[in-house]
């Protein structure tokens, strides 16, 4: 045997030695409880915008532009997450700051997500007041019972969300039998100048509540919102595993009163009142080999139907035409306008699909995660497709590749978008 | 007449069978003493309800490790939750088990949501069932049990067929009734992974018990996930503490 051959199997062994004898340890350092926490993220997402000059969204915001197929946006984003513990009470902090530049400039935002003080004299007891998110609902791509919360993005629908400012209280009560668990949220939601004006007009007092059911295991959650701000509103929430690897939900929300703006392909405004009764029916499947299927369906009752939306896109047609041939700008500000207070709901029509597959660690690559998501207008038939990849191999960075594809005829919900795909590189790194 | 006849003999052949059934695996003198033994085996490993710290650690075949550090709590034969403490990346997600559901929550993000016991919130070789471990004794039954140079096999069957692994072939020291090695097999006896137990140690409080599972998987060749033990102690907790609702404050039990 020749020399490096001799020396290949001593360091051969020499690892597998290593290996089998290698000593594990756990500093309790690690472990030491402080008082005082901080943690969050920085994020670094660059994206590029394949734009389609013919939608109206396009028309609508780049009227008075050069003609580019391509639009890049870089987005920076530090989210920060500060806590203080004393005894039974906690201060809470989570500010958001976002910074975007673009062929506009740089923009920037900084905004309170979250800051509550929290007080727990016993586990089955607790007070909370201040900005707070509820994250009330099963769905994961929509939730028609979330009435206390901002609406998801349901082409990411695990992004951080800002809350609304509450005082509310759980009382959590446990049982032996089919009822093992119930819980009570009330909650108190002020609306006055500068404070919770996103939720509604009419300032006052506002009441909601969650009752929580874990019975026959199966979550069940009966919830309503009441005041002057909104109409009242009431619904319901299950959750279940049909097996350990088939889990079922949804959501039922029924809304009094509804009172909705639409606009003619004139440009005058009306409103209609209608009780509007929202629903969600969805699953979560995992197979053996760890390939995990949401699917949702989405039924939308306070959205717009096929013909509303061709009245506001016609709307919009109408004033870039007057633009092009007199260079007058009013009928597209007044269509910029009623976009931004009707008509900017993330899906604003009816009836949704949802499909989201994702496998874990293919190919025994470990810590990736490839997935496609699409959402499906079932009402005109236009879809969105969003490929991605995942990796969190290195530690505390999170890189996600996103490109989604938006399909649709004309007038129809995502042919009428800006962009006709784009494609993103988000770095997130946890501290 | 014959109609409540026949009603009369189905009931009685479904008690007959339940409580055959039930009683079956107790009619064993040696499968009772040997589910006595597994019995036992749990309370070694640890009190009914306690506290602990773990150490996760996912080694690649370049031996790339990342590591997780979890505070975990459990209570009686169906309650477990756990709270990570660490890398930043995970910090507060927190898991909890009532029996056979599971959920995870995340802060900032949504509300708790099912997960199942074959998924994994770590990733590696570890899947839900083995961090929100409840006692074996809990979800297997003794079927077999036989002696091999010196050590005594257990054969378990899972009770139901929500249990994450079908069957376990459990090594187990007779002098300390400690486990020493486990094989989870599917239920056509295909092996899944197997667990080590490792450098025994005195937790203090009668607790001495392995500190330190190694587990490899033929499903993840090369690859290998660890899990340290810290600071196990007998602690009791209120009910109310496993429940969705309290998930998010899970951290706010370390002491």
């Amino acid at each position: 045997m020749r020399p490096s051959g001799i020396w290949w199997i001593v360091l051969t062994l020499y690892v597998t030695m290593a290996w089998a004898q290698e000593d594990y340890s756990f500093d309790l350092s690690e472990i030491e409880e402080k008082p005082c926490q901080f943690g969050g993220y920085f994020e670094f997402y660059p994206i590029v915008y394949g734009l389609d000059e013919d939608s109206t969204a396009h028309k609508l915001k780049f009227y008075d532009r050069d003609s580019e197929p391509l639009r890049y946006e870089t987005n920076f984003t530090a989210l920060l997450d500060g806590s203080y513990k004393k005894g039974t009470s906690e201060f809470r902090a989570i500010v958001n700051t976002d910074a975007k530049h673009d062929d506009l400039g740089w923009s920037e935002e900084t905004t309170l997500y979250e800051g509550t003080w929290s007080l727990r004299p016993s586990p089955g007891l607790s007070f909370q007041v201040g900005k707070a998110t509820l994250k009330w609902g099963k769905g994961y791509a929509w939730n028609p019972v979330a009435f206390l919360d901002r609406p998801k993005d349901p082409t990411d629908p695990e992004l951080a969300r800002e809350g609304f400012v509450v005082a509310s209280a759980d009382y959590i009560k446990s049982f032996e039998g089919p009822l093992k668990t119930f819980s009570f949220t009330p909650a108190l939601v002020p609306v006055y100048d500068h404070l919770n004006e996103d939720l509604g007009q009419i300032t006052g007092m506002n009441v909601a509540g969650r009752a929580y059911f874990l019975l026959h295991d199966t979550d069940i959650d009966f919830l309503f919102l009441a005041g002057p701000s909104k109409t009242t509103r009431y619904g319901m929430d299950f959750s279940r595993n049909i097996t350990s690897n088939f889990e079922i939900h949804g959501e039922l929300a029924i809304i009094r009163d509804y009172e909705q703006t639409f606009i003619d392909d004139t440009g005058t405004l009306y409103n209609r009142t209608t009780h509007a009764t929202n629903t969600l029916l969805g699953l979560r499947y995992l197979t053996e080999s760890e390939t995990t299927t949401i699917f949702e369906y989405y039924h939308n009752a306070t959205g717009f139907t096929e013909s509303d939306m061709g009245d506001y896109y016609s709307f919009i047609d109408e004033g870039y035409n007057t633009y092009l041939a007199s260079g007058d700008t009013s009928g597209l500000k007044r269509a910029s306008s009623i976009s931004k207070n009707h008509y900017s709901q993330k899906n604003p029509m009816r009836d949704y699909l949802y499909l989201r597959v994702s496998q874990k660690e293919p190919f025994d690559i470990l810590y990736f995660t490839p997935s496609v998501t699409s959402i499906l207008n079932v009402n005109d038939h236009s879809f969105s497709l969003g490929p991605e990849w995942l990796y969190t191999g290195v530690k505390n960075l999170e890189l996600r590749l996103r490109t989604t594809f938006l399909v649709g005829d004309s007038y129809t919900e995502f042919g009428e978008k800006q962009s006709d795909f784009w494609v993103g590189l988000r770095a997130r790194y946890h501290y | 007449m014959s109609k409540i006849r026949l009603l009369t003999w189905m009931v009685m052949s479904l008690v007959a069978t339940t409580v055959y059934a039930t009683s079956e695996p107790e009619a064993n003198p040696e499968l009772a003493e040997a589910n006595q033994l597994l019995r036992q085996l749990d309370r070694n490993l640890n009190p009914e309800s306690y506290e602990s710290y773990r150490k996760l650690i996912n080694i690649e075949p370049d031996g790339k490790r990342k590591e997780f550090v979890l505070y975990s709590i459990k209570k009686g034969m169906d309650k477990v939750a756990s709270v990570f403490l660490s890398p930043a990346s995970e910090k507060g997600r927190s898991t909890l088990r009532l029996d056979e559901n599971m959920w995870l929550y995340i802060p900032n993000v949504g509300k708790p949501m099912r997960i199942t016991s074959l998924q994994s919130v770590v990733g590696g070789v570890f899947n839900n069932s083995d961090i929100l471990r409840l006692d074996y004794s809990a979800e297997y039954a003794v079927t077999q049990i036989e002696a091999q140079n010196g050590e005594t096999i257990l054969h378990l069957k899972a009770k139901t067929k929500t249990v994450a692994y079908d069957k376990l072939k459990m090594w187990v020291n007779r002098e300390k009734t400690l486990p020493t090695k486990i094989e989870c097999l599917t239920a056509a006896s295909m092996l899944i992974k197997t667990m080590v137990f490792k450098e025994t140690k005195d937790f203090g409080n009668g607790i001495v018990r392995p500190s330190v599972i190694e587990t490899d998987s033929p499903l993840h060749k090369g690859y290998k996930s660890v899990m340290i033990h810290a600071n196990l102690n007998k602690r009791t907790f209120k009910d109310e503490i496993f429940t969705l609702t309290f998930m998010p404050n899970l951290e706010s039990l370390r002491q």
